[in-house]
């Protein structure tokens, strides 16, 4: 690949931080910086955003002209079921109780990989459910419901 | 299947028409009562509400649980009790000192305590210490004002956070004697102690248990108490009022509360099962051992010291411009 | 010897069979809540707390302190086995550990972990033992000044640990400086960045951060690379590390536990501090540098070593001065009022019996969990067998309800997605989280003492400097910079990793 610039992995790490960089910004503009002597809490916030863009910087004219390296081809779907499994969680446990919210994050966390077994999954989902709410609410005493009603 | 679901959609339908409102006054605890406790484990408020929690059970015949609910200076907990079902089975137990502060300081405060929040009962009055490192040249709390007055800002007084009581008495002693110190801020009360035990601020107002053992130790010198008598541990201490310190209701004030809009036949069996717990001497002598007394006033007195805070307060944040960032 | 006598009553204490039992359940039930990521120490003291009341003050105590170590112990399995820290100080494990378990080496790895905190808990006592009271004297010592310069150093230690890009560590440094500013000002009370959200008032938790980054990041990594989680579903024979680990090991726990002994004492430094540093150390002394990150055995050795050298030191503050170095030790302070006893400077004299138990404790428990744990190696190994297609799905629902537990809060599941999907960008751009989570552990109180050291000195800077223990650290610090930008640093870091 003689010829190609562009290390892309650099380019978006520096992309990402300038964003950061801005963002910080922006959500701590009405605070007080304050002098060095008697700082407000908006002093370390705007200190930090500045050295995060600048390190943005560093990496997005690094990632320009270094020789070309790529990134591995994103996967969406590990991504999407895990996160999904994760967010059903969220959604379920306080509602639907402990025991729902186990099985249908197993279940969907299962998705994210092309070797599941549907029926072995949701199996193993049922027993993790039963262990969980055991181990958890019997055992640890965590104040989370159970069941939906 | 359509037919089933009917059925099934009509019969809980019929269910909830059949559940009596919570309006119409349960006369007993039917399931579980929480006692939400916004902070984390091991605080004062904790140990309180796992002292209280197992006596309350046998009193009121159901399951009684703590739930710590920790964040946002107890705002966190506090809110989810102010949002709970009007039922009499959420409880709130902290530091309501803090809580008639947050008013005044949280512009954004999502319930309000007065509104959302009922009173069951004071639990316990804590005084304050007032104690400095050894290197103030002062050995009584007049040789400190004086020092103070000859050395504006020179003393640095540590307290355990932003917008506590410990935080405001500091500030009103100064403006009641027209003193003037820094105000340092720590994370908790342990780290403001060890401030002062090294010497990296000089003055602290901080609980009789935490402050009492330097004292003894000589790595403290104490001043004066709060509160309206002298301590047994100490009777050496004069109080604030001794002293001719403003401020002398100044301390942890840690009371019980419970959903606004609940039950009264239910809020007052609690006031009653309360009153019933603090008299026992075995409570009584926990609560000594956490640094305080047992104050066992009753809805009508709590609701009127709160609200009489709560307005004290409120012009101690605005006069001094505190959280004015 | 005042010590002599002091240990034989501390040891007398310790065995008699009521305290046996209760050091055994305290260590056991820390064993089993460290391997769950997210349940840590503190709720489960504070839920055994009114069960103690009925016991003696001194069992008490000692079966608190057993789950606080043994915790400490549990969290290195987890970190090893899944790469899911549960604690700020099993990250650093997860980086050799969960490196060694991929190469088929989880035996050693949890072996070694077991041997370094058994180690470092043994020479621990004998340092609390002999130099309690000349490091409380220390950790008076140590204002908002020195922390400063402590914490500064303990950032830059945090660039020598990540395997990749020095810039791009700086860089994790930084954001996880900027997500510990989030949450309410200490200084001024004023909410920053919490965008109205009253859950990032406190600030962002360290364990959703830790979870997202390390647990679900790791799994969506492994699920896009078949070949490499094959070798962690391998199935483990050699279960004890051989004489050459050992003897790679030794070095490097020895001086895990300097480090963590001495990081330990000083109040608020944490649990992060300690094995974060005796890692950095250890890969500057290391004569296998490139093996860093890659499966190490030293990088296991040194901080499990340091974290527990440190757990058992942080006690030293609250034994001979009252003051708790951490929120645990704070809750510790309320099991012994909840008791009857004054916590406080008097302790040591009011109550020798109760500390010099509690202290001989602590060896018998390290015993104990040594005992228990190297026959539990096995049965570890062998969840490894577990095929991956359920284990990951079981990873991130312990992911979950750790999450939640710690908080008992729907919103740091939340923030645990958010953080994953950050991860998996980081992980894309060769970025190593655990710079990240260093800022973001020791970022507020950077800020903190910094401010206040400010503010006590009207504003001069100079106090940095002035003072020595601090103007030491910066000396330390300054020299890190020096050596890490200087060019042949970079080519020899270039060679290292080209192998």
């Amino acid at each position: 690949m003689e010829g190609r610039r562009i290390d892309l992995q650099d380019l978006l790490f520096g992309l990402f931080l300038m964003v950061v960089a801005a963002f910080t910004t922006a959500a701590t503009w009405s605070l007080r910086v304050g002098t060095a002597a008697n700082m407000g809490p908006g002093y370390m916030p705007r200190a930090i955003a500045v050295l995060v863009l600048a390190f943005g910087l560093f990496f997005v004219v690094r990632g320009l002209v270094a020789p070309f390296k790529g990134i591995t081809p994103l996967q969406p779907r590990a991504v999407l079921f895990i996160l999904l499994a994760v967010a059903a969680f969220a959604l379920l446990v306080t509602t639907a109780g402990l025991m729902i919210a186990s099985l249908v994050t197993i279940v969907i966390a299962g998705f994210a990989s092309r070797e599941t077994r549907p029926l072995e999954t949701v199996l193993f989902g049922g027993a993790m459910a039963v262990g969980a709410v055991l181990l958890f609410v019997q055992a640890l005493k965590l104040p989370v419901p159970v069941w939906p009603w | 299947m359509l037919r089933s679901f009917c059925l099934l959609a009509m019969a809980a339908l019929a269910g909830a028409t059949l559940q009596p409102s919570p309006a119409e006054a349960q006369q007993s605890f039917s399931r579980a009562v929480r006692i939400v406790v916004p902070y984390a484990p091991g605080g004062t408020s904790d140990i309180l509400a796992r002292l209280i929690a197992p006596k309350l059970q046998e009193e009121i015949g159901q399951a009684v649980v703590v739930e710590n609910k920790p964040g946002g200076s107890g705002n966190i907990g506090a809110d989810a009790v102010a949002k709970a079902a009007k039922d009499g089975h959420s409880l709130l137990l902290l530091d309501v000192g803090t809580l008639a502060l947050a008013p005044s300081l949280f512009p954004d405060l999502t319930f309000d305590p007065q509104k959302d929040l009922a009173p069951v009962g004071m639990v316990m009055f804590a005084p304050y210490v007032l104690a400095v490192n050894p290197s103030v040249p002062a050995k009584t709390t007049g040789e400190l004002v004086s020092y103070a007055k000859a050395n504006p800002g020179k003393l640095a007084v540590a307290n355990s956070g932003i917008g506590g009581m410990n935080h405001v008495t500091p500030v009103r002693i100064a403006k009641g004697l027209g003193i003037e110190w820094k105000n340092v801020p720590y994370r908790g009360g342990a780290a403001a102690s060890r401030a002062v035990v090294s010497g990296e601020s000089q003055v602290i107002f901080n609980g009789v248990t935490a402050t009492m053992p330097f004292v003894k130790n000589k790595q403290l010198v104490g001043l004066a108490v709060s509160g309206p008598a002298r301590l047994k541990a100490a009777p050496d201490l004069p109080t604030f009022a001794e002293a001719k310190l403003p401020a002398g209701d100044a301390g942890t004030w840690q009371g019980l509360m419970v959903t606004a809009g609940s039950p009264p036949e239910l809020v007052a069996r609690l006031d009653t099962a309360l009153r019933k717990i603090l008299a026992m001497p075995d409570i009584a002598t926990k609560i000594e051992d956490l640094g305080g007394t047992v104050k066992a006033d009753g809805p009508a007195a709590f609701r009127t010291w709160f609200a009489e805070n709560v307005k004290m307060l409120g012009e101690v944040v605005r006069e001094n411009g505190i959280k004015g960032e | 010897m005042d010590l002599f006598t002091n240990l034989a009553l501390g040891l007398a204490t310790a065995v008699e069979p009521i305290n046996l039992l209760y050091c055994l359940i305290g260590v056991v039930i820390g064993t089993a809540i460290g391997v769950l990521p997210g349940i840590g120490p503190i709720p489960t003291v504070a839920l055994l707390l009114p069960f103690t009341f009925g016991l003696e003050a001194t069992s008490a105590f000692i079966m608190l302190a057993g789950i606080f170590y043994g915790a400490q112990y549990g969290g290195s399995t987890t970190a090893i086995l899944v790469n899911v820290p549960g604690e700020t100080s099993a990250v650093i494990t997860c980086l050799d550990g969960h490196k060694m378990a991929q190469n088929g080496r989880a035996g050693p790895a949890l072996a070694i972990a077991a041997i370094s905190s058994f180690y470092a808990g043994t020479i621990a006592t004998v340092v609390i033992c002999l130099l309690s009271v000349p490091l409380s004297v220390l950790a008076l010592k140590f204002t908002a000044v020195e922390y400063f310069s402590l914490l500064v150093l303990g950032l830059l230690a945090a660039v020598i640990l990540a395997h990749g890009s020095v810039m791009k560590a700086l860089a994790m440094v930084l954001l996880g400086l900027l997500l510990g500013l989030i949450g309410i000002d200490v200084s001024s009370g004023a909410a920053r960045m919490t965008f109205g959200v009253a859950e990032l008032g406190d600030g962002i938790d360290f364990v959703p951060v830790a979870m997202g980054m390390f647990g679900l990041g790791e799994i969506m990594a492994n699920l896009e690379r078949p070949p490499v989680r094959q070798v962690v579903s391998q199935k483990v024979r050699d279960l004890i590390p051989s004489l050459a680990d050992l003897r790679a090991a030794f070095p490097a726990m020895t001086r895990g536990t300097l480090i963590g002994s001495i990081l330990g004492v000083l109040p608020g430094g944490g649990a992060a501090l300690p094995p974060f540093t005796a890692y950095a150390v250890e890969k500057k002394v290391s004569k296998n540098k490139a093996m860093f990150g890659h499966g190490a055995i030293e990088g296991v050795a040194a901080p499990e070593a340091a974290n527990n050298a440190g757990a058992q030191t942080s006690f030293i503050p609250l034994l001979t001065l009252g003051i708790p170095a951490n929120a645990l030790m704070a809750l510790m302070i309320g099991a012994l009022m909840m008791h009857g006893i004054q916590p406080g400077p008097q302790i040591m004299t009011e109550q020798p019996q109760l500390v010099w138990g509690v202290i001989a404790s602590m060896w018998v428990g390290n015993l104990m969990l040594l005992v228990i744990n190297l026959p539990l190696v096995g049965i570890w190994v062998s969840m490894l067998k577990i095929p991956y297609r359920l284990l990951f799905p079981a990873i991130a629902l312990l992911c979950c309800i750790g999450t939640y537990g710690i908080a008992n809060s729907v919103f740091n599941i939340w923030l645990m997605l958010g953080c994953a999907v950050i991860g998996y960008f980081f992980i894309k751009v060769g970025a190593e989280p655990a710079p990240l989570l260093l800022g973001l552990v020791l970022g507020p109180q950077l800020e903190e003492n910094f401010r206040r050291a400010m503010m006590l000195s009207d504003g001069d800077f100079t106090v940095f400097v002035q003072r020595p223990i601090s103007a030491t650290l910066l000396g330390v610090a300054a020299l890190l910079i020096l050596v890490l930008l200087s060019p042949t640093v970079f080519r020899k870091r270039k060679e290292a990793l080209a192998e």
